[in-house]
């Protein structure tokens, strides 16, 4: 979607993810919370509009999503919504809301704790209720249908595969947030058992608890309230079929057109951070988006080393506002990712003035 | 107008059953032992003063961060602000066969209320708000962490029965009616 490109990033905060936290997702999401509003100079009262993303399914709590809400504060009432989706498409409506010109800061968080549950029971419900669903298709058995695709279409290895693990958990090491990290060596987890043929455990997200908050402002509110905002130059989503046997699961077309619609058509780019939660799919979407080799992808380690879902997606967006904001880049894409094996994905192209 | 045969309408059942399953967390924790002990509870915010039963770990209103230093023990004496008569009706899992009584009740020393309550001893046509009660507490060996868990904010079900009439005369209105739905 084209809209202005005066809307930029001027806070954020996160979570260390882990594989159970021990405190409710309120708890974890009241700090970040404040310290994103902190970071960015601002009161939650002057704050124009709150948006969350979160799926009460992960934790099983109904109307969780209505408890969250207790860490931006909502007395005096404010204005808020909520998607059942990745925080990034909390950012999304946010980024929109701004467009009317009336407000000029947003609140935004996303957050999950997957801990409670089992992966393949809840992700099943996902998916159609008259063919999938009933079948219990999981995540990994998807995902690794989609990586056999990708073999057969000799577009990868699993020696690739375990390249992105490596790579990713070795990035990881310099990241305080990720859950998983360290050095492995690629010929050993290649001699590791599958999972579910032909991923092996390197291959699949951990399992997390975290949460992440940003907060946006517009124009010269933004100057005023970041030393360096990060500016959106261009966000846009697009969602495929939902069945994953109508899609051509080696490419990921919404990705290419939602990145062309952000402004991004391939080229150089100081980073990417991109939500690619099994190994294969990080091949998918290179390809997709034109990255060139030896773009940076994902020195946070990426959702392969912390995949705290519905955070996973807003998370990218501010690996790379943060590294925009420290000055270390000057221009950044992030990926967010929704549905199974890619059907619903988001890129956002950051940029620092 | 079509000549084409009635179709079969076809159901299909999907039973689902998601399982979940995560310790307590530090706070309810806390506020369990403490209800096992026969003590009720909560977080008293450092800025607005108010109290929680149980602690939430912040205070929603003021958004600052309440812990262990803020934890206050209120009475097991109370105030129904609110009830209905719930009469049952039969549904999958349903354990009630005769109407009760669904009140919050507002425990002396704290400013949230606890809701889902039964009030016994007392015909349910006299129930009412203002109403005095005290708990009926579950006997020591009887009291565990069943049904206490991180979805929602705790209940005392797991060590308290219901309330009953404490025989005080009733609270007048002005002072519980900011806590009434």
């Amino acid at each position: 979607m084209a809209g202005t490109s005066d809307i930029a990033i001027v806070g954020f905060a996160q979570t260390k993810s882990v594989r159970a936290a021990a405190d409710g997702e309120v708890q974890l999401l009241v700090p970040t919370v404040a310290e994103a509003l902190e970071r960015a100079n601002l009161d939650r009262r002057e704050v124009g509009f709150t948006c969350a993303g979160s799926c009460d399914y992960l934790t099983g709590g109904p109307f969780a999503f209505v408890q969250n809400l207790e860490a931006a504060g909502a007395w005096p009432p404010i204005s808020e919504s909520h998607v059942e989706m990745d925080g990034a498409w909390a950012l999304y409506e946010a980024w929109v809301r701004l467009q009317h010109g009336d407000i000029d800061t947003a609140l935004v968080f996303g957050s999950g704790k997957s801990s409670p549950s089992k992966p393949h029971e809840v992700w099943a419900q996902q998916l159609d209720p008259y063919f999938l669903a009933p079948l219990g298709v999981d995540p990994v058995t998807l995902a690794g249908l989609q990586a056999r695709m990708l073999l057969d279409a000799g577009k990868a290895t699993e020696l690739d595969f375990a390249e992105v693990a490596a790579r990713s958990r070795r990035a990881a090491q310099d990241n305080p947030n990720a859950q998983v990290s360290g050095d492995f060596d690629v010929d050993a987890l290649l001699k590791e058992p599958y999972v579910r043929a032909p991923l092996r455990r390197h291959d699949l997200p951990p399992i997390s608890d975290g949460a992440v908050a940003v907060v946006l402002a517009r124009g010269d509110k933004a100057r005023q309230l970041a030393e360096r905002p990060a500016w959106i130059r261009g966000i846009d989503h697009r969602i495929e079929v939902h069945q994953p046997g109508m899609r051509d699961l080696t490419t990921s077309s919404s990705t290419t057109l939602a990145a062309r619609k952000a402004g991004y058509d391939g080229g150089p780019i100081d980073v990417a951070e991109l939500s690619a939660t099994f190994s294969p799919q990080e091949v998918i979407l290179r390809e997709a988006l034109g990255l060139p080799a030896g773009t940076n992808v994902n020195p946070s380690g990426g959702a392969l080393a912390a995949n705290p879902v519905m955070a996973t997606g807003l998370i990218r967006i501010v690996e790379v506002a943060q590294r925009i904001a420290d000055g270390d880049v000057n221009r950044g894409l992030a990926h967010a990712t929704g549905g199974q094996v890619l059907q619903h994905n988001m890129v956002c192209v950051m940029e620092g003035e | 107008m079509s000549d084409a045969p009635p179709k079969e309408k076809l159901v299909m059942e999907h039973l689902v059953s998601l399982t979940y399953e995560e310790e307590l967390t530090p706070i309810l924790e806390r506020y369990v032992d403490a209800l096992i002990d026969g003590r009720i509870v909560g977080h008293k915010c450092p800025q607005c003063g108010r109290v929680y039963v149980p602690g939430k770990g912040y205070c929603p209103l003021c958004v600052v961060p309440t812990g262990e230093k803020d934890e206050v023990e209120v009475a097991d004496t109370g105030t129904v602000t609110g009830f209905t008569i719930i009469t049952p009706v039969a549904y999958y899992g349903q354990k009630e066969t005769e109407p009760f009584v669904y009140a919050s009740v507002l425990l002396d020393g704290a400013n949230s209320n606890l809701g889902g309550q039964d009030i016994v001893g007392i015909p349910h046509d006299q129930v009412r708000s203002g109403l005095r009660v005290k708990a009926v507490w579950k006997p020591k060996e009887k009291r565990s962490a069943e049904g206490v868990s991180n979805r929602g904010w705790g209940g005392v079900g797991s060590a308290i029965d219901a309330f009953e009439p404490s025989g005080e005369p009733d609270m007048e209105r002005a002072k519980f009616e900011e806590h009434v739905f």
